[in-house]
């Protein structure tokens, strides 16, 4: 999936976080580039097990700082899928990575977040 | 460069609020019930709406480039989420310096609530350029 940083997103975007920092209003901020990722972390797949998603974590890596006007291209994918037995029952793990490029096919950035069903 | 372990970084204090987690969630795009809608949250056995773990990644990601400033780059920025946060509570922003190898700084960072419970606790890496 390949999207442009919009201004508008980014002040948005920086406005609903309340950091004002007046870098944000060119560069994204750190977390921004999940709201450019490729695919729901809420995998219809795996509604079926327990009743409920959690965030488990995230990890942000950057390369090349992203800026408006920036063409970015996600990848996402499912790394692993894992069951875990927590303290009131058993847990679905999904770990998720996404890698950002730039149009010139560097990567800017990678992202990898753990989803939890439980 | 002026940065020693064990220094503390300047706390941030977040009031999230309900309307933040809706601004929050279209600024996403993540429309998960739990962060807007209360009924839906507690018939999955939560306390009410919640606040999303990312943004209390972007809260711990502000910690960082707030104390930052352009004194150089944010490399990396890990964090694990260990309890759920509700709006109307204020959140605590907290970090420290851990390791300095040359320019490289490796931090500690965590939020906590008005309990003192670490809901989120992660690390972070910076290159100083200055």
């Amino acid at each position: 999936m390949t999207m442009v940083v919009e201004a508008g997103h980014l002040k948005r975007f920086a406005e609903a976080i309340g950091d004002s920092y007046p870098r944000w209003l060119t560069e994204a901020p750190p977390t921004f580039l999940v709201a450019m990722a490729p695919v729901s972390a809420h995998l219809p797949e795996a509604e079926e097990y327990g009743k409920g998603w959690l965030n488990g974590g995230n990890r942000f890596e950057y390369l090349e700082p992203v800026k408006v006007g920036d063409e970015i291209t996600a990848i996402g994918k499912v790394a692993d899928v894992y069951e875990k037995a927590g303290s009131s029952g058993s847990l679905l793990f999904i770990i998720f990575e996404t890698e950002y490029l730039n149009r010139h096919g560097r990567t800017v950035a990678r992202l990898r977040g753990t989803m939890i069903r439980r | 460069m002026n940065v020693q372990v064990g220094d503390e970084l300047p706390e941030l204090v977040k009031h999230p609020t309900t309307r933040q987690l809706v601004k929050y969630a279209g600024a996403q795009g993540d429309f998960y019930e739990i962060h807007y809608d209360q009924d839906f949250a507690r018939g999955v056995g939560l306390p009410g709406v919640i606040l999303h773990g990312l943004l209390k990644a972007a809260f711990l990601g502000q910690l960082v480039t707030d104390w930052l400033g352009e004194r150089g780059t944010l490399k990396s920025f890990e964090v694990s989420y260990r309890g759920v946060d509700v709006p109307g509570r204020p959140y605590r922003c907290r970090g420290r310096v851990t390791t300095v190898t040359g320019g490289r700084v490796e931090l500690e960072i965590w939020g906590e609530d008005p309990d003192g419970n670490h809901t989120t606790v992660g690390t972070a890496v910076v290159e100083m350029t200055g």
